[in-house]
């Protein structure tokens, strides 16, 4: 099946992103692969027939956020002579490795004991941006009124404070 | 999947990389001949093979060939090598995928079966614009920063943040219009303005829509990069800005994105604003019922538009100083004979199609053909606007230019979208 060929390709690129992102040395680089992992990302939920998510992944994530942080990196042109020395980087890592190991045994743990059923994605209009939608406003109007409303203030504090420097 | 189903997706896909590709050379011929229009001089027209410079066009196949044959120079100084080659291809390829859910004909109906005019026929519609042009932002900062050069930097700098910044107004401008459509399906937009309101005036966006079309204009005038903002490359400052260290194809391939990014823009203004491939007052069923007549009145107008655009050309293109058997007369005169022959083609598949075909799948597919026409003109005339605006306005200052964005085009975004969803809710 074409499908988990697919799933394969985006997961196998969205590792090796993630990797990537911890082991490059340059910034530039690590934002990089973390923008293919966003991308790889968006592909899965493409995958699992949630368009709507799909489209806010690529917008918000991998179009706005991650822009913004390559934007920083190049404005402040951050090269790996800026970035500190860590000599003891080998001792913390191989401290994170144990106190990390119980929490992946769990994670093995949880993905053994999945049932090892077929799968069927939902029928047509599932994760569609109208289905999204009537549920976000009827089962979850007031905290999406919520969170619009602190975004819009915080976008309209944000253009005043900007303003207010250029009337003095 | 029928050998049908292959073939129309073909042909989609092939309208929907093709198109944008050979407008670039018409976008570039109406740049340098708009560009000498509004400055009073006569543009390209020299190129020629063998006497013929089809009104300029053959300048545009001379630069392709020379970009192409230019030695590709990747700077000594460039440690990030691979950056610096994705950079182009990243604004390239990002322009031309935006095309790729813009409808150019209404849903073509064979048979049984329904095919959605989209070069990938998905309902997210505008939001996979909305993300694909993110990712052109990426071409432009990796260019700037792989370039290592204080230009390069300026230039990527002020372009990255100049897209993002109008990204919001834009963003906003599209919330009002999502709530007048109630859709985010461009197909479905374009068949809501197939509709007339009062019974007689278009339902376009801009109708319904007056304050938004403005907004949403400017706003895509800045995301394209193109003057009154195209600071990023602003000559008289940092040279080339972003793409000063590129050569060659490498080069061409940002000049040929920013073309590509403004026909795909201007098809998106059409799409939401301008009735999109709608014939005013002829929507698609009628268009269908009436389609005999319809011939008929397109047979008759052949003739007299191919009639008026031969004298045209006699008109202007002969030397405007004496010159013994003019060279350019008899490049008019081959000139008429090819529009000649057009239309006489034209006319005669026009007259097979009433003798022996009208009726059923050929209606539908003559409507199609008429749409993209429409769509197509529609996008030309937009297009223009580009231009028109690059030669009459000066560029803005850099702060003036986010002072529009955030002081005055996102207030104004805020106040459209509460006025719109008002009437929407008392009158809708």
């Amino acid at each position: 099946m074409i499908t988990t060929y697919l799933f394969f390709g985006f997961a196998l690129l969205a590792v090796l992103g993630a990797l990537g992102l911890i082991i490059f040395k340059h910034p530039m680089n690590g934002a990089m692969s973390f923008v293919m992992t966003l991308i790889s990302m968006a592909g899965l939920y493409a995958l699992l027939s949630a368009k709507l998510i799909f489209a806010i992944q690529l917008i918000v994530y991998a179009g706005a956020i991650m822009s913004l942080i390559l934007f920083i990196i190049m404005f402040l042109n951050i090269q790996e002579k800026d970035l500190p020395l860590d000599p003891n980087r080998w001792f913390y890592l191989a401290g994170g490795i144990i106190v990390v190991a119980p929490i992946a045994g769990l994670l093995i743990k949880i993905s053994k004991s999945l049932p090892a059923t077929e799968v069927t994605v939902f029928e047509d209009g599932f994760g569609g941006v109208k289905e999204v939608g009537q549920l976000l406003f009827s089962q979850w109007l007031l905290p999406f009124e919520i969170v619009s409303i602190l975004l819009l203030v915080a976008l309209v504090g944000a253009v005043v404070l900007a303003g207010k420097r250029e009337v003095n | 999947m029928s050998a049908l189903d292959i073939l129309l997706v073909i042909l989609r896909i092939a309208f929907g990389a093709f198109v944008p590709l050979s407008f670039v050379a018409i976008l570039v011929w109406m740049e340098r001949r708009g560009a000498a229009f509004f400055q009073d001089r006569a543009g390209p027209n020299r190129c020629n093979v063998l006497g013929f410079r089809a009104g300029g066009l053959i300048q545009n196949a001379a630069d392709g060939i020379k970009l192409a044959f230019k030695e590709d120079v990747i700077p000594g100084h460039i440690k990030h090598k691979f950056y610096f080659v994705l950079a182009p291809m990243l604004v390239f390829i990002t322009a031309l995928l935006c095309f790729a859910v813009i409808p150019f004909a209404d849903v073509l109906i064979l048979g049984d079966k329904h095919y959605i005019m989209q070069a990938v026929p998905m309902d997210i519609g505008i939001l996979w614009f909305l993300a694909v042009v993110g990712f052109g932002v990426y071409g432009i900062i990796l260019a700037g920063w792989s370039s290592h050069n204080k230009y390069g930097v300026l230039g990527g700098l002020r372009a990255a943040a100049q897209v993002i910044s109008y990204e919001i107004p834009m963003g906003l401008a599209l919330v009002s219009l999502l709530a007048v459509y109630g859709t985010v399906n461009l197909s479905e937009m374009a068949q809501f303005q197939g509709r007339l309101l009062f019974g007689f005036i278009p339902m376009w966006g801009f109708v319904l829509q007056p304050l938004g079309v403005i907004i949403f204009i400017v706003a895509a005038f800045a995301e394209t990069n193109r003057t009154p903002f195209d600071l990023a490359e602003g000559e008289s400052e940092i040279v080339a800005g972003y793409h000063v260290e590129y050569s060659s194809m490498k080069f061409a391939l940002f000049f040929m994105g920013e073309y590509v990014a403004m026909f795909v823009s201007s098809a998106l203004i059409v799409t939401l604003y301008f009735g999109s491939y709608q014939i005013p007052w002829f929507n698609t069923e009628t268009l269908v019922t009436y389609a005999r007549p319809v011939v008929i009145a397109i047979m008759l107008g052949l003739p007299v538009i191919g009639y008026f655009f031969g004298e045209w050309m006699k008109r202007n293109n002969r030397s405007h100083y004496y010159r013994e058997n003019d060279p350019r007369q008899k490049e008019t005169t081959v000139y008429i004979a090819l529009l000649w022959s057009l239309v006489a083609i034209l006319e005669i598949v026009l007259l097979i199609y009433l003798v022996f075909a009208h009726g059923g799948v050929a209606d539908r597919i003559l409507v199609a053909l008429l749409q993209i026409g429409t769509f197509l003109f529609k996008t030309f005339l937009m297009c223009f606007v580009y231009v028109w605006v690059r030669w009459t306005l000066p560029r803005f200052r850099y702060d003036q230019l986010q002072k529009i964005g955030w002081e005055k085009l996102l207030p104004l975004a805020l106040l459209n979208i509460f006025i719109t969803s008002a009437i929407i809710v008392s009158f809708g």
